[in-house]
């Protein structure tokens, strides 16, 4: 597996510092939902990495190697959990400095669930780009899209009520319970998504 | 023990199928894999790699069922050049050894720089921007910088210049000095083949239509070129292809032992039997 995620980094790095570049500047401006858009957004490389193998045609090369397919698929996982925590991490370092000099309260709460919440997607779309290819699994981009774009609208907005109504940014159950979520979520999907790339064959 | 052995295998996609494919590659042997395009050369290939499952029959490489999850392990000792070097466009040759590094057990990083070396291949540039015959070297390097018992080569020689295509095959015939070495290999490029392979296997339309040693198909077949009376004479088993020859005579494939002495027969070179055994199959 190391080798395949070792692979899907050159790749990324090689041909999406544009897209990097993004994450980096959404972590840079003092706004949640901005913030929160860089770590949600982290969630979309595995796709981007799918994306170039399938150009490229690597699952040819890969069925030649030494590589099963649990690591073909988990490796993918593993990429965007990297990938996500690495910008969850990266937002909130940067946002503790940004934030100190403004005297502003860091929105780590928000970020980490942010995170979790970047999994649960990566667990609820990569079966589906698995069985169909991500070319033909356009309609599953257009979710992936959607719910990015929503679950950082809808986590501002729970941010900015809690704060509203007295209480902290984000409401404790909501911590608690979206890392146990993604974590389930992901245990259903590595399955599935093994599954249907088999039939593949 | 046999390198590969294809038994009984049927694989369908409607309208085109591998049918009862029964195929030997024994140890230390290179087995030349020819037909048409779209003959079904390239599914059996991923067949073998357990890229596509076959419907029915067992497939063994290297004394391993490929559908057994342990065949994973088997890869590491098997060199495959595909049709082209399907890498990532993004990667750079040193990117390519240092993920195979971590992809082979028994990589050489050593071999796989002096395969760079020799042929001439630029470690910073971009996959994307290498020639065809630059890929296929890549993948060559690749295939064999891991010490495989086997190798698996479809199309490996295509888009190479005559120059180093003949340091190619070099190479491929100086791994099978090794005794527990064997290649599989499909090719258009009959010459090759013909410098290369101890056996031929012939498939049309999805089935094997012989797997012979390369010596004695030179053997059987000769090629026969006189007037149509004298052609007209011969048993019409005897002929496998006929057609004229541009003069007014006749040039036939013939099968030497049906042909009486008195003819005079020419040695056929191994692209004239392939042509004409596909013309004879097509016509039958």
């Amino acid at each position: 597996m190391k080798a395949l995620l070792k692979k899907d980094f050159y790749v990324l790095w090689n041909s999406m510092k544009a897209l990097l570049l993004l994450i980096v500047i959404f972590s840079l401006i003092p706004s949640g939902f901005q913030n929160v858009f860089a770590v949600l957004y982290a969630a979309m490389l595995p796709y981007s990495a799918l994306a170039y193998d399938e150009r490229s045609h690597w699952d040819q090369m890969a069925a030649a190697m030494p590589y099963s397919t649990r690591d073909i698929i988990r490796s993918k996982y593993v990429l965007g959990w990297i990938t996500s925590a690495g910008a969850f991490l990266f937002s909130t370092m940067i946002q503790l400095v940004v934030r100190s000099y403004l005297k502003m309260p860091t929105p780590v709460s928000l970020l980490f669930v942010s995170m979790c919440i970047s999994w649960a997607i990566i667990a609820i779309t990569l079966p589906f780009m698995f069985r169909w290819g991500v070319e033909k699994a356009r309609l599953t981009m257009v979710l992936i899209i959607a719910l990015v774009c929503g679950a950082a609208g809808a986590l501002t907005s729970i941010a900015t009520m809690s704060v509203a109504i007295g209480g902290d940014k984000i409401p404790c159950p909501l911590i608690v319970g979206a890392p146990v979520a993604a974590i389930v979520i992901n245990l259903i999907s590595m399955p599935l998504s093994e599954k249907w790339y088999e039939r593949r064959k | 023990m046999n390198a590969i052995e294809f038994n009984h295998v049927n694989k369908s996609f409607g309208s085109f199928a591998i049918e009862d494919l029964n195929l030997t590659v024994p140890t230390g042997t290179i087995c030349g894999l020819v037909g048409e395009n779209g003959a079904g050369k390239s599914t059996s290939i991923k067949l073998l790699l357990n890229a596509l499952r076959p419907d029915s029959g067992t497939i063994q490489v290297l004394g391993m069922d490929t559908c057994d999850p342990a065949y994973v392990a088997v890869k590491n000792d098997i060199g495959v050049v595909l049709d082209d070097a399907w890498l990532p466009e993004t990667i750079t040759a040193k990117q390519v050894g240092s993920i195979m590094a971590d992809t082979y057990i028994n990589w050489d990083s050593a071999l796989y720089e002096s395969y760079l070396t020799r042929f001439s291949l630029p470690r910073d540039k971009k996959f994307k921007d290498f020639s065809r015959g630059m890929r296929m070297k890549l993948s060559i390097a690749v295939a064999l910088s891991h010490d495989p018992k086997l190798l698996v080569l479809d199309e490996a020689t295509a888009g190479l210049d005559p120059i180093v295509r003949d340091e190619v095959v070099e190479l491929f015939n100086e791994f099978t000095r090794e005794e527990t070495h064997s290649i599989l290999i499909s090719s258009h490029i009959l010459s090759d083949l013909e410098k290369l392979c101890d056996y031929i296997a012939f498939i049309h339309e999805g089935r094997l239509l012989f797997c012979e040693e390369k010596d004695r198909l030179l053997e059987e077949y000769a090629i026969f070129v006189g007037t149509t009376e004298q052609a007209d004479s011969l048993l019409p088993e005897a002929i496998v292809h006929r057609e004229g020859n541009g003069l007014g005579g006749v040039r036939a494939m013939v099968r030497r032992s049906q042909v009486p002495a008195t003819l005079t027969l020419e040695k056929p070179t191994m692209e004239d039997i392939i042509l004409n055994l596909v013309k004879g199959a097509k016509r039958s």
